[in-house]
């Protein structure tokens, strides 16, 4: 353990300004500094990993569609800048009504999912009640369901009750497989925000409704409002599902899927970027409530 | 080999300073106590030392070695941290034998250390088992027989009894005690409870605001204070302290006045409280050290006693004295009550002047 | 009050979920028309006699109109019309009573092509004079009531729809007892007298759409694949998540800008992905671009052909690592942010250097996280879909996911798609008991 560069007899020690006590504190400091600087390089290299294939769909859905067949491919992005794909994307048959049909799906299933989910995170955060824990058990259980086994038995109900090929079927699939994720982290969030302060609420004269209104509303809003986000994105990503229950009216990823043989890059690229935009902007604003929602998974 | 050495350190946590200037020697073996309220700065001392929070600048030598910006595992360093920082996933003799594991000693070595330690520590029957069924105690042992296997040259200790409930704590550092003078390392201890400060340590450093005011054995620290902070941070209860008046209007030695009451100093202080730039001056003295009496007497004045506290081996009275609370100690036999006037004398070499300008204590 | 709250959320669960899994399974395991019941008589009340399975050869002894009562819509089935006719017997009085379509000729229609009127058809050949009777209710074996000669005019009052009946013997098999049954359920061949049982009116359990699944011809593939697939991603996963939790857990400066871009890719959708790196990879892509600039290729090179199939596998592997390792990095973070900062401390002042940190420390005190990740992140990879269509189109390589598409898509069976579904499911929980027993066990070796 000795190194023997800095072993010096006491009597001996160089006083604090000297030039090799200067020099060797520099030294040791940068012999720390060398970690990090390797964690920094690793940090870099991981973001570039992620960003640079983001980068490339963002400028092709951004040029004509002649760069977007030419090669090689160009790294400067967004040269020349185009709004062709774009346009030649959104007039392309069916895109507009997938849009419109994708976001009324996500809208749906947000609404519903939490008008159905709070009040059960409620009850789970706040009463102690028999099959409380039966309940969580059996939510998380639908959590970890595979989609692809749902999606199946659900088009042939839809089917025989007549909801086939329609948005709200799918909404209602996609509130099901988003409401247990929903559940646990609203329950979380109701169960950070202490009773006692809905109890204070009373005691200085308010109605539980009351209380309940004015005082944890705003502080369990955001954390609702991100899963609700959540739920949204996952709508809105959601792909075996929507192909598998709609025909006509297809979401977009559906639509997308479907015509990938068939269409050209552009298409794919602009569709892809469409795809895309929703859950970068979302986890802008959730990256601070993720670990309330993963971290949670850990019991 | 095992001096440490701390010269001219300085660190800081964004804007604040937390420790300013600290020069401070601790000698081979000695057990030397970091005191001071929360804040002070003597964790980050102790940390800076450990290698744990590096020193901003200054220099800071074991042995004879520049270990200022060494990692800790370099610097032959051993401790016990105030959580215990047991690892949970380990037996306790995987515990132990942890640090030993680490520098690669053989097997026989380690068992043969850990059951040293263990046995020291009186946890042989713990050794096999897992922390998450321990209390607190039990943990705090493991953690300094952890620290302990490792025969070091310098052991650091960030409080360790603080966490554990008030007779525990008062068992473990009699123990801790007694092991620890059995020990051959040179021993830092940091803690916020002056009574351990003044029990344990062969000096002790007593810190505020990221500056050590005084570097002493406990009597030293406990009856000549530096100045008027460490005075009233340590004693149970603290120093009192009134305000003062300089009188040198009369030829011979200086008077002071606090409020009816005349005192003078002692010849040895007389001359340095005469030279106290202005008027004022503090005069401090403790408890135990006021003379109480049932009539009046020579150089005695008058109070009248608010409160009396039992406190079973003495009384603690709250009095008046020139419109300062001051707290005097009796023996319980001392027959008081609240409302009766008593008699309080000074004794002059039990007397400690505080110069108001610097808040030093004046001894000469 | 809670039972108030939750009951919302139960219900729902309830009806999208319990139902339509337990319908999966069913689908999976039960065939709805397996077995053609014959009945003792043709009703629909007859006692069943015998069951014939799909497919069985028919004999034909005999026919049968019995009223529809059943408003299916079943273009399938061998009808015939009967009609309340009313008109002039020979001797001159209003007779009514049923006659079968066959017998009368339609002269008069509504609007809407409801017969109205019409005339007694003559007969041909044989028996070409006789009467023709009309009967009591709309059934052949009915007593007679009057008779009408032929082209004597006739008012249509009712009509009313038989289903044929057919009386079926199976012709290979001398041992089952023929019966009637429903015409609907019967295929006639041209000669009229023999037939098969086109479809099952009834079901049973049956192993045999799982057995189908097990013969599919993409079947091996898909499974081979998907396994192929897991064991390539998941380990390269976790150890990436490691890296990218420990370089979060290090507290850089501008981490909240690095975690933002990490977990990136947790928020899209798998479509998304798949495009993206389709666009790397293909003919004029990027990869193609960036290496040809470098110089280490001439010209372009096909990376997603049938002939470069590892490549295709290649590409997959990176698109997931891409997608998915943010979700286990998330996981491992909120593990590693649980553990006391002064354990660590502890550790490296007693000697231990960084790896020896994350090897001593970290990593055995996030096992449980560890295997809630390896759980969560199984039961996900046996779903990959969009990647795999995206980046091959389906067909060169596949995935269990893709063929339960596939059944049901293009080869329009429930059945079996619901089987494949099945063997995901059960593939999934598997491996979740695996974990949970492997790393329980992991957890006892790490400490001893």
């Amino acid at each position: 353990m000795t190194d023997s560069s800095t072993s010096i007899s006491p009597s001996s020690l160089p006083p604090l300004d000297s030039p090799e006590v200067v020099d060797l504190h520099r030294k040791m400091k940068r012999r720390n500094l060398r970690g990090r600087l390797f964690t920094y390089a690793s940090a870099i290299l991981i973001a570039l990993w992620i960003l640079v294939p983001i980068f490339f769909v963002f400028s092709m859905a951004f040029t004509t569609e002649d760069t977007v067949r030419s090669y090689p491919k160009n790294f400067l992005p967004f040269i020349p800048f185009s709004t062709e794909t774009m346009t030649f994307f959104l007039q392309s048959e069916g895109v507009l009504e997938s849009l419109l049909n994708s976001i009324i799906v996500a809208v749906v299933t947000l609404v519903l999912s939490t008008i159905i989910a709070v009040p059960a995170g409620y009850a789970v955060a706040r009463y102690l009640f028999p099959g409380r824990d039966l309940f969580r058990l059996a939510v998380l259980a639908v959590r970890a369901f595979p989609i692809v086994v749902l999606s199946i038995p659900l088009a042939v109900l839809f089917l025989r009750a007549g909801l086939f090929d329609s948005v709200w079927s799918l909404a209602l699939m996609h509130t099901a497989l988003a409401m247990p994720t929903t559940i646990l982290v609203v329950s979380s969030v109701f169960a950070s925000v202490p009773y006692e302060l809905e109890e204070a609420g009373q005691v200085f004269g308010a109605t539980p409704l009351q209380s309940f209104r004015y005082i944890v509303t705003p502080l369990v809003l955001p954390g609702i409002a991100a899963s609700g986000l959540f739920t949204f994105v996952l709508s809105w990503n959601e792909v075996f599902a929507a192909s598998v229950l709609t025909l006509e009216n297809r979401t977009l990823p559906a639509l997308v899927l479907t015509s990938l043989a068939n269409s050209p890059d552009a298409f794919q690229f602009a569709g892809g970027f469409f795809l895309m935009v929703p859950s970068i902007i979302f986890m802008f604003f959730i990256r601070k409530y993720l670990f309330n929602m993963w971290g949670q998974v850990s019991k | 080999m095992s001096e440490i050495r701390i010269e001219s350190v300085n660190k800081s946590f964004g804007d604040k300073l937390a420790v300013n200037d600290a020069n401070l020697t601790i000698h081979e073996q000695e057990f030397l106590v970091l005191v001071g309220p929360s804040g002070c700065g003597k964790t980050t001392l102790l940390r800076a030392i450990a290698g744990l929070g590096m020193a901003d600048s200054g220099r800071i030598t074991i042995g004879g070695r520049d270990v200022t910006y060494l990692p800790p595992r370099q610097r032959n360093i051993s401790m016990v941290f105030q959580s215990y920082a047991i690892f949970p996933h380990m037996t306790v003799r995987d515990n132990i034998g942890f640090g030993l594991k680490m520098n690669g000693e053989d097997s026989k070595e380690i068992d043969r250390r850990v059951n040293d330690a263990a046995e020291l520590l009186h946890i042989e029957e713990l050794l096999d088992r897992r922390p998450a069924a321990m209390s607190g105690g039990q943990r705090q042992r493991v953690a300094v027989a952890r620290a302990l296997a490792m025969q070091a040259e310098v052991l650091l200790m960030d409080e360790p009894l603080s966490n554990l409930d008030a007779l525990l704590r008062l068992e473990m550092r009699a123990e801790l005690k007694k092991l620890l003078a059995e020990v051959n390392a040179t021993t830092v201890y940091v803690t916020h409870d002056q009574i351990e400060a003044l029990s344990m340590g062969d000096r002790v450093a007593v810190m505020k605001d990221g500056i050590i005011q005084q570097v002493a054995d406990p009597t030293t620290v406990y009856d000549r204070p530096a100045n008027r902070f460490v005075g009233s941070f340590i004693g149970n209860p603290p120093m009192n302290f009134v305000d003062g008046v300089l009188d040198r209007s009369s030829g011979g030695p200086v008077a002071v006045k606090v409020g009816e009451v005349t005192l003078s100093p002692d010849a040895e202080v007389d001359s340095a409280v005469r030279d106290i730039n202005g008027d004022r001056v503090v005069v401090g003295i403790r408890a135990e050290n006021m003379e109480a009496l049932a009539e009046a007497k020579d150089g005695a004045f008058a109070v009248d006693v608010s409160v009396v506290e039992p406190l079973g081996s003495q009384n603690l009275l709250t009095m008046d004295v020139a419109g300062h609370r001051m707290k005097i100690s009796t023996h319980p036999s001392f027959p008081v009550e609240a409302g009766q006037r008593l008699w309080i004398r000074f004794p002059g070499d039990k007397i400690r002047w505080v110069d108001p300008n610097t808040e030093a204590m004046i001894y000469e | 009050m809670p039972y108030l709250l939750i009951a919302p959320a139960l219900i729902y669960l309830a009806m999208f979920f319990a139902y339509p899994m337990f319908q999966g399974l069913m689908l999976a395991i039960f065939d709805d028309d397996a077995a053609l019941v014959l009945v003792d008589e043709p009703s629909l009340d007859g006692q069943e006699v015998e069951r014939l399975t799909q497919g069985t050869r028919l004999n034909i002894l005999g026919r049968q109109g019995n009223l529809l009562t059943d408003d299916s819509e079943g273009t399938e089935l061998l009808t015939e019309q009967w009609f309340l006719v009313v008109g002039e017997s020979a001797g001159g009085a209003e007779v009514s009573g049923w006659a079968p379509e066959a017998r009368v000729r339609i002269r008069d229609e509504a609007a809407d092509g409801t017969p109205l009127g019409g005339t007694i058809r003559p007969r041909l050949g044989a028996g070409s004079d006789e009467a023709t009777p009309l009967l009591a209710e709309p059934n052949e074996t009915s007593e007679t009531v009057a008779e009408l000669e032929q082209r004597a005019p006739v008012t249509i009052e009712e009509i009313a729809v038989l289903e044929v009946w057919f009386q079926v013997q199976a012709s290979e098999d001398s041992s089952k007892v023929a019966g009637w049954a429903p015409s609907r359920f019967v295929e006639v061949f041209d000669d009229e007298e023999t037939g098969r049982v086109d479809e099952g009116s009834v079901g049973e359990f049956t192993t045999g759409f799982i057995t189908k699944m097990f013969n599919d011809s993409f079947f091996s593939d898909a499974w081979q694949t998907t396994l192929l697939l897991m064991l390539l991603i998941l380990p390269l996963q976790f150890v990436l998540a490691m890296l990218m939790a420990l370089v979060i857990d290090a507290r850089l400066k501008l981490g909240s800008g690095f975690l933002y871009i990490f977990t990136l890719p947790m928020g899209m959708s798998d479509l998304a992905v798949g495009i993206l790196f389709f666009s790397i990879f293909t003919g004029n892509g990027l990869l193609n671009s960036v290496l040809e600039a470098i110089g280490i290729l001439d010209g372009p090179k096909t990376f997603l052909s049938a002939d470069t199939i590892p490549w295709i596998i290649f590409a997959i592997v990176l698109a997931e690592l891409w997608r998915a390792t943010s979700i286990v990095m998330v996981i491992i973070v909120s593990g590693l942010q649980a553990i006391p900062r002064e354990t660590l401390e502890a550790a490296e002042l007693f000697g231990a250097g960084y790896w020896q940190r994350v090897r001593h420390i970290m990593l055995p005190l996030l096992l449980p996280s560890i295997q809630v990740a390896l759980i969560l992140r199984t039961i996900l990879a046996f779903q990959v879909f969009a990647v795999v269509i995206a980046l091959s189109g389906g067909d060169i390589v596949t995935v269990l996911a893709n063929e339960t598409y596939r059944q049901y898509f293009e080869f329009r069976n429930n059945n079996v798609a619901s089987a494949y579904a099945l063997f995901i499911l059960l593939l999934s929980m598997a491996s979740a008991f695996f974990y949970l027993r492997a790393v329980r066990a992991q957890t006892e070796v790490a400490n001893t």
